[in-house]
């Protein structure tokens, strides 16, 4: 859920990386902050990560963005990911409360195919959790891992993956590399402005003012 | 759903959690809705606003989640104590979440009575 203030003439929009265990989802979101932070002249907020003891994902990674000015309103951007691992799937319900825009990161190993019908279905059914379906928020693929050696591990095609996660929906995907970059602030990029969009859209349409 | 929320909204809100930081000696104010976008502040603050909204509706969450569990409706009371600095969580409607930090001098159950009748007040103005 999109916040406008007309006083502070700010905009929040909330961005879920959601997808299987191991699908890359952290390392998107690191890779990003990483670039971010790159860029002298843009304070950058730290990245909170609230995970294991090792490097799997407890309840989320999240940091804030400010993508600058459209139509006069400072638009800031929260990139959340969700954990992976099926046991967690009470935190994970929970990090979509709210959610405008979402980027299902996927797995490229064969091995892993049934994980991203699996994860994709949990994904219906907790927006349904909040009353909400695929149709009320922004989605877009991204089939990670594509820079691994096929030779060594089994990748399925890209039209593979597409007939089986994207073949009725139609939306935007990426083939894209997270722990080499590629194509990872394109992902970003591209469900920010969709997302902006479709948040700017429905605020002038379907107006929800809070306040008597 | 998106929400856009009028300049006058703001203001009123704005004032009446300043007003409470005046009377009640707390340190800062802040209320977010459950999906952890801040949208009403007053006080000061050295830290990020967006990333303790962030984690705050995420710990009421699980706090609600844990008293579901337990079948409990939920916990009445939901503080941390700090050596510099306490936090205190109230819900103020279903989607609205207020947080409060305050030193450790002050009293926590005149807080709570203050925050009480703020609640009243404040969704008298944001609605339910």
């Amino acid at each position: 859920m999109a916040i406008v203030n007309l006083k502070d003439k700010t905009i929040q929009i909330k961005i879920v990386y959601y997808g299987p265990g191991r699908s890359g989802k952290t390392t998107n979101i690191e890779f990003i902050h990483n670039k971010l932070q790159q860029n002298k002249n843009q304070q950058i907020s730290n990245l909170v990560s609230i995970d294991t003891k090792g490097d799997r994902t407890l309840f989320f990674d999240f940091f804030p963005v400010s993508l600058g000015k459209i139509n006069g309103f400072d638009l800031k951007l929260k990139l959340y990911t969700t954990p992976g691992q099926v046991k967690y799937e009470a935190t994970r319900r929970l990090v979509l409360k709210g959610v405008d825009g979402l980027v299902f990161v996927a797995d490229s190993l064969t091995s892993r195919q049934d994980a991203n019908l699996e994860s994709f279905e949990n994904l219906k059914s907790n927006l349904l959790y909040h009353k909400q379906s695929l149709s009320d928020v922004k989605l877009i693929f991204q089939w990670n891992k594509r820079d691994i050696d096929e030779k060594m591990i089994p990748l399925s095609p890209i039209e593979e993956m597409e007939r089986l996660l994207n073949s009725e929906l139609k939306v935007q995907s990426f083939p894209a590399s997270a722990t080499s970059g590629m194509n990872v602030l394109k992902t970003v990029n591209y469900i920010s402005k969709e997302t902006v969009k479709s948040v700017i859209e429905k605020t002038i349409l379907n107006k929800h003012k809070m306040g008597n | 759903m998106n929400t856009v929320i009028r300049e006058d909204t703001v203001t009123k809100v704005e004032k009446i959690l300043q007003d409470f930081i005046e009377e009640s000696g707390a340190t800062y104010a802040l209320i977010t809705d459950m999906g952890g976008n801040p949208l009403f502040t007053a006080g000061e603050e050295d830290f990020d606003v967006d990333t303790l909204a962030a984690l705050s509706a995420a710990n009421y969450a699980t706090t609600k989640e844990i008293a579901n569990l337990i079948k409990e409706d939920n916990f009445s009371l939901l503080f941390h104590r700090g050596n510099n600095e306490n936090v205190h969580f109230a819900k103020i409607t279903q989607d609205i979440l207020m947080i409060v930090l305050f030193k450790p001098f002050l009293s926590l159950g005149l807080l709570r009575l203050k925050i009480n009748s703020l609640q009243q007040k404040i969704v008298s103005i944001i609605g339910n």
